[in-house]
């Protein structure tokens, strides 16, 4: 299969465009005119360069007289092909470097990964399965601080409190500190102490 | 920062236990820093002084096992100054060692500066029995290395200690340590006039054992002291009745056999038929009149003697049950039921296990001191070990220190509350 010409989109843009198989391709032509006008070579090359997210493949066809002026090295660092013609023949000194379009392109719905949409799947079903359950929560918790309130529940001894002697418990007042160590907690010495020096007839040593 | 808040922060708490010495801040939590009681005399001469050059004369804390030497010298440059519980007014080289200890400690807690700190209120433990010169002392001691440390000290006995940090506000403390022990009721105050000091301690229960490993052909080890202390500890037991304990043992040799292998050595002890006489460890300690101790006082071991120390007398043969009895007896008829309800048992010496399949002829120290009571018609009482007996007495300086109120000051003849300190 052949080259097949394929029509320009932009207007603006001059030059030659076809279809090689899968990839289009386009020559930007410089005549040998062009050469005499200071930036026309420049111009070229720009547009080519433009045109490099449009076309897998782009040559700058100039005349060979170019050839002996210009560093072909240049186009082969960037990927554009390099072609001299004279009147008898057309030569590629530079072959295109072909790249792939970066304008996106469907991923057929075959090919995707049935795996991965499997997993995408119970991962929402378990997001919504806990959604379900801290909504379940919030409303319990709901309930809990209320039914003392609402319902007039109090916890009923089965006997009546016999009068058992206790030490009151002394809070040391504490605002700036963490927790005491455990052998302060419920520690009767802890109001015992406290009072000493307020107590009449203290003991002395014996 | 209000009182409670300051002392939160910087109560600080010295317990002069007879082998170690516990100290702290109450930011330590649960556990204080231990080092031994003890402090080393180095020669000047010796290469290590010299080279280290320490400031001080004594060594004490970790520091101690860099300048040791000979074991000869330890006797005499190694001193343990609270060995027996009470240090002679005129042994100025422990005095010595106990000063270096406060200096030490207080050191190895300095705070950050511009904290707000102004000194920390100190709490010191001392025996029970320590006479009235040992308070003036030590108190005398933390006020010379103050150097801005210290706001405040007070120094509390530690069978009062024991109980504050046990959390029981009437009750009977029996503290046992390497030289000595102490029996002494607690009604929110030390009942000091109903004391008992007994002149037998761990110290006893290793004097038995050296007998006993001589006895049985391991002559060579009944004078290392260290070894003799882990054949206690590994092979002693406590029998509920010795002459049952005794019989069956003989009977059963296999069942009671005592083994043990010192560790890293090839050393290994092995009573064989004579693993009956373990249960003489335990039963010296707790009652050392059954007759069969007749006969290692005939062959010289020393019999535990009446002492007197200060203005106290330590007992040497009355056993624990006894000791209590007496303690108790010496307090109000009415509060004595309420004493018999708690007794609490505290420090190392009462530290013994019962191995599985002895169950029925050892026990540990809180039977036999049911069983001792109950022989002498003792019956409803409730006897515990202290929850966490290494540390129970700095857990209740820390207390004391924490609450007993800034103004409450210190008094000679109750022998209680703070002695300010000026910086």
């Amino acid at each position: 299969m052949g080259a097949q010409p394929t029509s320009n989109t932009d207007s603006n843009q001059a030059g030659l465009s076809f279809l090689i198989g899968a990839d289009n391709v386009h020559v930007m032509v410089l005549k040998t005119q062009d050469l005499a006008q200071r930036n026309s070579i420049i111009d070229t090359v720009l547009k080519l360069s433009s045109l490099r997210n449009s076309y897998q493949t782009v040559y700058l066809a100039a005349p060979r007289l170019l050839g002996a002026t210009i560093d072909a090295s240049i186009f082969r660092a960037h990927g554009i092909g390099l072609l001299f013609f004279d009147e008898r023949r057309i030569d590629e000194a530079v072959a295109p470097q072909p790249l792939q379009a970066t304008r996106p392109q469907l991923i057929p719905t075959s090919v995707q990964d049935s795996g991965l949409v499997s997993e995408l799947a119970s991962l929402k079903s378990m997001y919504f399965e806990m959604e379900r359950n801290l909504t379940q929560l919030r409303d319990d918790l709901k309930n809990l601080h209320e039914t003392p309130r609402n319902s007039g529940f109090a916890p009923q001894l089965s006997q009546p409190l016999q009068g058992v002697p206790r030490e009151p418990v002394y809070t040391p007042n504490i605002t700036q500190r963490g927790p005491l160590p455990s052998y302060f907690s419920n520690n009767p010495w802890l109001d015992v102490l406290s009072k000493r020096g307020r107590m009449e007839n203290e003991p002395l040593a014996g | 920062m209000n009182g409670d808040n300051y002392r939160s922060h910087y109560t600080f708490a010295m317990d002069f236990g007879t082998s170690d010495f516990k100290y702290g801040p109450i930011t330590l939590g649960e556990n204080p820093r231990i080092v031994n009681n003890r402090g080393y005399f180095p020669d000047r001469s010796s290469v290590m002084y010299k080279a280290f050059e320490p400031t001080s004369d004594v060594i004490v804390g970790d520091d101690v096992p860099l300048y040791l030497q000979s074991a000869e010298d330890l006797s005499s440059r190694l001193i343990y100054p609270m060995r027996n519980g009470m240090i002679d007014k005129g042994d100025d080289q422990a005095w010595r060692v106990v000063s270096s200890l406060t200096s030490y400690s207080l050191d190895s807690f300095k705070p950050e500066p511009n904290n707000g700190f102004q000194g920390y209120y100190i709490v010191a433990s001392l025996s029970s029995v320590s006479p009235r010169y040992m308070y003036e002392r030590l108190l005398g001691l933390l006020q010379e290395n103050n150097h801005g440390k210290i706001k405040a000290v007070t120094v509390i006995p530690q069978p009062f200690a024991v109980a504050i940090g046990h959390g029981v506000t009437t009750c009977v403390v029996i503290e046992s340590g390497h030289g000595n022990s102490q029996v002494c009721p607690i009604s929110k105050y030390p009942i000091r006039a109903a004391q008992v000091a007994l002149n037998r301690g761990g110290g006893d229960a290793n004097a038995i054992t050296s007998e006993i490993l001589k006895d049985t052909g391991y002559g060579d080890l009944a004078n290392e002291e260290a070894v003799v202390r882990k054949v206690k500890e590994n092979i002693g037991l406590v029998p509920g009745n010795l002459d049952n304990a005794i019989a069956d043992a003989r009977q059963f040799p296999r069942k009671a056999r005592a083994k043990y292998r010192v560790p890293g050595t090839r050393v290994e002890i092995d009573l064989e038929k004579d693993s009956w006489s373990r249960f003489l460890i335990g039963e010296y300690v707790f009652n050392p009149n059954h007759e069969i101790f007749e006969s290692y006082f005939s062959r010289g071991m020393p019999r535990p003697k009446d002492v007197k120390m200060g203005d106290t007398i330590f007992r040497g043969m009355l056993d624990f049950g006894e000791a209590i009895i007496a303690s108790v007896e010496r307090c109000p008829v009415e509060l004595q039921p309420m004493l018999y309800r708690e007794v609490l048992l505290s420090g190392g010496n009462f530290s013994w296990v019962v191995p599985p399949k002895l169950e029925e002829i050892a026990v540990d120290a809180p039977t036999k001191v049911r069983l001792l009571l109950r022989d002498r018609g003792i019956k409803n009482v409730s006897i515990k070990m202290t929850s966490s007996p290494q540390f129970s007495v700095w857990h209740g300086c820390i207390i004391y220190g924490f609450a007993v109120p800034e103004n409450y000051e210190w008094d000679w003849q109750r022998l209680e509350g703070w002695m300010k300190v000026s910086n």
